[in-house]
């Protein structure tokens, strides 16, 4: 009895308190699920970026006008879409994790197929955005 | 409230501020794409309106709960050391303090522009 007690602490102590992402294979889903958490980043390291082109778009006429300028480089239109990806990519694997909670979609194969349908449309929205932006 | 209560209401927050920014981003994207070539005028009238300056005060409260939860989660996942961890989420705290006061500013503009 005491034995198994310290066994039991021992795969306690023993349990990946970090993951490392070099010994974890990946799955479909997991895939998405990291372009989820990769897109999070992005769009939080962006925010000072859209919270200065939104302050300077209303600073006034000029400020106005700079901005759309700005937006029609063409340079700025591709990280545009870095970051159109990153944000249709999180919205909609948002709503699949929502509708996982609500235990819709949580067969495996069925999760599987919609961790796919995420990926397609974040790239679809992506290619929408390119054609209307050049 | 306990330290699990606090995990669940975490949990549960993270997923109504991100179905309200949800409609709100569908919301501000639609009437930006569908009203073609907005002036200065109408940019700043459309943003000052008391109803949709308040979405937007709600909008950045709700970005920047949202963005500091996803962003620790990841930080528990894959930081290792207590120290470094408590130093990425210092950072990451006062990155959106900064951004924080930031929308103050814009929302500020906001009401005076009126």
């Amino acid at each position: 009895m005491h034995s198994s007690i310290h066994s039991a602490v021992r795969a306690a102590k023993s349990r990946p308190k970090n993951l490392n992402l070099l010994t974890v294979r990946f799955p479909l889903s997991a895939v998405m699920s990291v372009g989820h958490r990769a897109a999070g980043i992005l769009l939080f390291l962006a925010l000072p970026y859209f919270l200065y082109l939104l302050q300077l778009s209303l600073s006034g006429e000029s400020g106005f006008l700079q901005v759309k300028n700005d937006l029609n480089n063409i340079w700025l239109k591709l990280v545009l879409l870095v970051f159109i990806w990153a944000l249709a990519h999180h919205f909609v694997a948002g709503i699949r994790y929502f509708l996982l909670d609500l235990d819709i979609g949580i067969e495996r194969q069925t999760a599987q197929k919609s961790a796919l349908l995420v990926m397609i449309l974040g790239v679809l929205v992506t290619a929408i955005a390119a054609f209307f932006l050049f | 409230m306990s330290y699990q209560a606090k995990g669940l209401q975490a949990w549960l927050l993270q997923r109504l501020t991100g179905a309200f920014m949800a409609l709100y981003i569908l919301y501000v994207l639609g009437v930006v794409v569908f009203s073609e070539n907005m002036n200065y005028q109408q940019w700043t009238g459309w943003l000052s309106h008391p109803l949709m300056n308040t979405a937007t005060g709600l909008f950045f409260l709700t970005l920047a709960y949202h963005a500091w939860v996803g962003m620790r989660d990841i930080v528990i996942d894959y930081v290792p050391h207590d120290a470094l961890r408590l130093l990425v989420l210092t950072l990451i705290s006062l990155f959106l303090i900064s951004s924080g006061l930031y929308m103050l500013k814009i929302l500020f503009s906001l009401s005076l522009s009126v």
